[in-house]
Parts: C-alpha cells; sequence; structure tokens
C-alpha cells in the first residue's frame, strides 16, 4: 500500500509512513511507548489505511483479554496466609500460633 | 534486625547459599512485625503471580511459601521506603527460575528484534485473515484461549507478558524485577504476544476451522 497522507489539514504536518513503518510499531503503539510524533504519524496513517486497522484491533483486544485472565487463588487467600506465616514461624523455631 | 534504610537503590533477591541470608534468619520477634506488616498485604498479588507463573494451584501455593521464607531471610537487604512488592516479585521469579531449571525445562530466549516481532505480529495477523482463521479467533472464548496459550509459553515470555499486561508493570518495573535490560524486556514481550496470537490462531483451527487460502503475507503487507 502507498503512504497515505493525514485525513485533513490541522496546518500542522504529519509525516506521512507506510504500512510496514506502521506495524512495525504496532506494540510499542499500543503500550504508549512512542515518541508524540511517531504516534500521531501511526494514528494519522491508521486514519486512512483499510489494511492496517485490524491488525491493531485484533492485537489491542488481546491485550485486554491478557489483563482481565487475572488468576483466581485457588486455597483462600487467608488459609494461605496462615499457612506462609506458620512456615515463616518454623524457620525462626518460634511456636506455631497455627497450632495453638 | 531491620531492614537497610536511606536508599531506594534497586535491590537484589536473596540467592540460595547466601551466607548474610543465612545469618537472617535470626530475625528477632519485634523484626517479624515488621517483616509481616511491610510483606503480607502484597500476599494476595504474589499469590495471583505466582499462580501465573505456575499454571498449577498447589505448585503457587508452594511457590508463595518458599518466597515468603526466602524474603525473611534476605529481610536485611530490603531497603526502607522501597517497593516491597517489586521486591517480592523479584524473589518469586527468583524461586520460579529455579524450580523451572531443576526441573530441566530452562531455555536462554533468543535475543529478539522487537520491531521485527511487531511486523511478523501483523503479518501473522494479515495471514489469519486471509484464511479466515482471524475471524474464527474473535468467536473464540478469548479469556479461556488467552489462559490455555499462557500455559505453552515458555517461563521467560510467560513472566515478562505476567509482569506487564496481567499485572500492569511498566518495562522498568519489569526490568527490575526480572534483573534484565529494559531492551530485554521490550523484545521477550513482543516475542511472547506474538506466539499468544499465533497459539490464538492455532486454537481456532483446532477448533474445526478450514484453512482455504494462504497468500504471501510480507508482500501484501509492503
Amino acid at each position: 500500500m502507498t503512504p497515505s497522507d493525514p485525513p485533513f489539514d490541522t496546518g500542522k504536518r504529519v509525516a506521512a509512513i507506510d504500512c510496514e513503518t506502521a506495524v512495525r510499531r504496532l506494540w510499542d503503539f499500543l503500550d504508549g511507548r512512542l515518541p508524540p510524533q511517531s504516534r500521531e504519524e501511526v494514528e494519522a496513517h491508521l486514519a486512512t489505511c483499510v489494511l492496517c486497522p485490524p491488525h491493531f484491533a485484533f492485537a489491542s483486544s488481546m491485550q485486554r483479554a491478557l489483563a482481565e485472565s487475572v488468576p483466581t487463588v485457588a486455597e483462600g487467600e487467608e488459609r494461605l496466609a496462615e499457612r506462609v506465616r506458620a512456615a515463616l514461624r518454623r524457620q525462626l523455631g518460634a511456636p506455631d500460633d497455627s497450632t495453638r | 534486625m531491620t531492614p537497610q534504610s536511606g536508599s531506594a537503590a534497586p535491590h537484589h533477591a536473596p540467592q540460595e547459599g547466601d551466607g548474610r541470608a543465612q545469618s537472617a534468619v535470626a530475625v528477632e520477634g519485634p523484626a517479624v512485625s515488621s517483616f509481616e506488616r511491610l510483606t503480607m498485604p502484597h500476599l494476595p498479588v504474589i499469590a495471583r503471580f505466582a499462580r501465573s507463573l505456575t499454571r498449577d494451584a498447589a505448585a503457587a501455593d508452594d511457590l508463595v511459601q518458599e518466597t515468603y521464607l526466602r524474603a525473611l531471610r534476605g529481610w536485611h537487604t530490603f531497603r526502607d521506603g522501597s517497593d516491597a512488592r517489586r521486591w517480592l516479585f523479584a524473589i518469586c521469579h527468583h524461586a520460579f527460575l529455579r524450580d523451572v531449571q531443576r526441573a530441566d525445562v530452562y531455555v536462554q530466549p533468543p535475543d529478539d528484534d522487537p520491531e521485527l516481532e511487531s511486523l511478523e505480529t501483523a503479518v501473522a495477523h494479515w495471514r489469519a485473515q486471509q484464511s479466515g482463521l482471524a475471524d474464527a479467533a474473535e468467536r473464540l472464548d478469548l479469556g479461556q484461549a488467552i489462559n490455555r496459550a499462557m500455559g505453552t509459553l515458555s517461563p521467560h515470555y510467560r513472566t515478562v507478558v505476567v509482569l506487564v499486561d496481567v499485572e500492569g508493570q511498566t518495562y522498568e518495573e519489569a526490568a527490575e524485577v526480572l534483573g534484565v535490560p529494559i531492551g530485554t524486556v521490550r523484545s521477550r514481550l513482543f516475542r511472547a504476544r506474538r506466539m499468544l496470537q499465533d497459539l490464538l490462531f492455532d486454537y481456532a483451527r483446532d477448533a474445526g476451522f478450514e484453512v482455504t487460502h494462504m497468500p504471501a503475507a510480507k508482500e501484501a503487507i509492503k
């Protein structure tokens, strides 16, 4: 695909980038780690390109699914905390409160 | 005994065989209170981290216990005012890697080119779009598929995804936990995400979706 112009003229020039340049910035863009100018270039490209937005959208939805994939702790937190406290006391040679 | 004070400089997770760590076992009562006060509030997040790393409830609980025992042995290395949660993350990660090395499944990841990984991610997605797999993947229960895919990643890749994408750590924080440069975090993370995306497409294919057309994606993306 050929380089695209920004969707409208804001008076501020954003360099046109091609698809390969845009997708090379995919994860840095989604992680918010691009410098402002590079970010604007990607945004301008995505606004006019028909090929690249689906790649970014799928990657973004995968990131959201990852963020929501927090596992539940099988053993209750309090029970695990008691187990850990008991192990700490055993290591210290101190009386184990949980056995009293 | 009290934690070191006056510095927020990075600290290291206590290692086995560290003589200073062994001497720290002689922690006295008030210090135990201080240790527990600063570390126990983080137990739920450490338990979650351990579960994400091990993918096994019993192994995760064992890892949490080992993390806290190591932390207690290394309590004298903790710098007062620094981030206890990140310190525990680092200890948990070291303990996990030790377990992995014992199980002989440790593989040092190669140095990857992050931008090339980004490009390959898009190319793989483009190819999946052409074959219809991308649509099929979007119809998957993404959460369940991600959970399954995470279990197949090798430990180094899984750890960085858990830290950044699941626990919301910055690259800088993850680098400190892992003890690697930020560039390594970035390259491992991008590679891991590409592998996860590939696995999602594999699952879509396993779900019975027929691949119909596989054009040359790299040519099309230029």
